[in-house]
């Protein structure tokens, strides 16, 4: 196999060690290459040496301490059945209470839907919590966005690596500002698997990572 | 390096296993134990990958306290969060992400050492092998990647990790490993180049 510089760049993404070896050969010839090459190596040579160690005897005696606690945690009490005997003493007062505020968010509801939406779509529309089958739905939505961005994102990337062009520089910095997004409502989600609004706002963000995606591939085009 | 290569090669030095199969055993013991709540097991965790998990997060945190902070708020999340694993990616792994998304919290409530000054923690703790004169470029520059992009240097070239296993902590293709690693390299060495950090290179 034969390589020169343009191959540079694809051998050091890695993954081929043909044409690293090929780009080798050539770079004894070619002082830029063998340059680059040679700071290549120098980062990933001293790389290890970012390698922090240091004793903390405390930290597994803390984590352990934490761990116990928690274990003695009581678990959420399971409901049982009412007792009545204690209950009805309260009924009357509950009652009042759980009127007014049904009648409260009922008016709520009425306000901000401008009078206009039905009651049931409402719920379903600003329902907080998703079911165990609705995320699955959801991670099926948002398998099929990352596998069409994953393919569009390997078009595209061999055009913003060496991007130069304003119109290049802005796509590559909107897709960065999307996948920091992206990271950052991930990160969320791990917290709260069920919450209805964050997923909402992955899928959207999915959604314009895939319509940036295109529209750069379309300028590459044109 | 091949899949799998830094959970066997540490669990090696703790004597937990050795080869594929007894990986995969350890983690499915890992993976039991931390269900059923099992402290011995959640303390052979510790043994096995707290190590690397202070050095990433010492890496991305900037400072040991915050470091050693987030160690112990990810075992919490895993104590309280292993029975709704569902087995998308090793266990280990799992525990990385845990981390991972524990520093990057920290880091966004904090808002701090994303720029500035090198923490001292980070300068002054050197590394276990025998330092490296580019060590302190490396870390000064690595500040001004994108959270990602120094993340998976951290895994691949620091701790490392495969492309697959830095993929799963990710939760991204192994492409986009390759290709968030490629650009980390690519700035680092372009802040190093322009700070004269490298050695020369011979010309004939």
């Amino acid at each position: 196999m034969k390589a020169d510089c343009r191959d540079l760049e694809k051998a050091l993404r890695g993954g081929d060690p043909a044409l690293l070896a090929a780009v080798e050969q050539h770079a004894q010839a070619c002082l830029a290459c063998r340059r680059e090459l040679e700071e290549w190596r120098q980062i990933s040579a001293a790389a290890p040496a970012l390698k922090k160690s240091w004793d903390s005897p405390e930290l597994w005696r803390e984590i352990h301490g934490m761990l116990a606690a928690e274990s003695q945690r009581p678990a959420p009490p399971a409901r049982s059945p009412a007792p009545w005997g204690f209950g009805l003493r309260w009924l009357p007062a509950a009652a009042i209470v759980a009127l007014f505020v049904v009648a409260t968010a009922g008016l709520w509801v009425f306000r901000n839907s401008g009078g206009r939406e039905p009651l049931a779509n409402h719920w379903q529309t600003k329902e907080p919590l998703l079911t165990e089958q609705a995320v699955d739905e959801v991670e099926a939505a948002e398998k099929n966005y990352l596998a069409s961005i994953d393919k569009l994102s390997k078009l595209a990337e061999p055009r913003l690596a060496g991007a130069t062009s304003p119109i290049l520089v802005n796509y590559k910095e909107k897709l960065d500002v999307l996948d920091s997004a992206i990271v950052e409502l991930k990160a969320s989600i791990d917290q709260n698997r069920f919450n209805t609004h964050l997923r909402k706002e992955l899928l959207a963000v999915y959604g314009e990572k895939q319509r940036t995606l295109q529209n750069l591939m379309k300028e590459v085009k044109s | 390096m091949e899949s799998g290569a830094v959970l066997s090669r540490t669990l090696t030095k703790k004597e937990f296993a050795l080869s594929g199969t007894e990986v995969r055993t350890a983690e499915t013991e890992f993976l039991e134990g931390c269900r059923a709540g099992s402290l011995p097991t959640f303390e052979r965790l510790y043994q096995a990958h707290g190590g690397p998990m202070k050095s990433i997060a010492l890496n991305l945190l900037g400072n040991v306290a915050d470091a050693e902070d987030a160690v112990q708020e990810a075992f919490l999340k895993v104590y309280r969060g292993a029975r709704r694993f569902r087995g998308g990616s090793s266990f280990s792994t799992w525990l990385y992400r845990i981390l991972v998304n524990t520093c990057y919290d920290l880091l966004r409530k904090r808002r701090r050492r994303a720029e500035g000054p090198l923490p001292a923690d980070v300068a002054l703790i050197s590394g276990r092998e025998s330092d490296h004169p580019l060590r302190l470029s490396i870390e000064v520059a690595l500040r001004r990647l994108d959270f990602r992009e120094r993340t998976v240097f951290l895994l691949c070239e620091v701790e490392g990790f495969s492309h697959r296993e830095a993929a799963e902590v990710l939760d991204v293709n192994e492409n986009t490993s390759r290709t968030l690693l490629f650009r980390a390299k690519k700035q680092l060495q372009r802040s190093l180049s322009s700070a004269g950090a490298f050695a020369p290179v011979e010309v004939s």
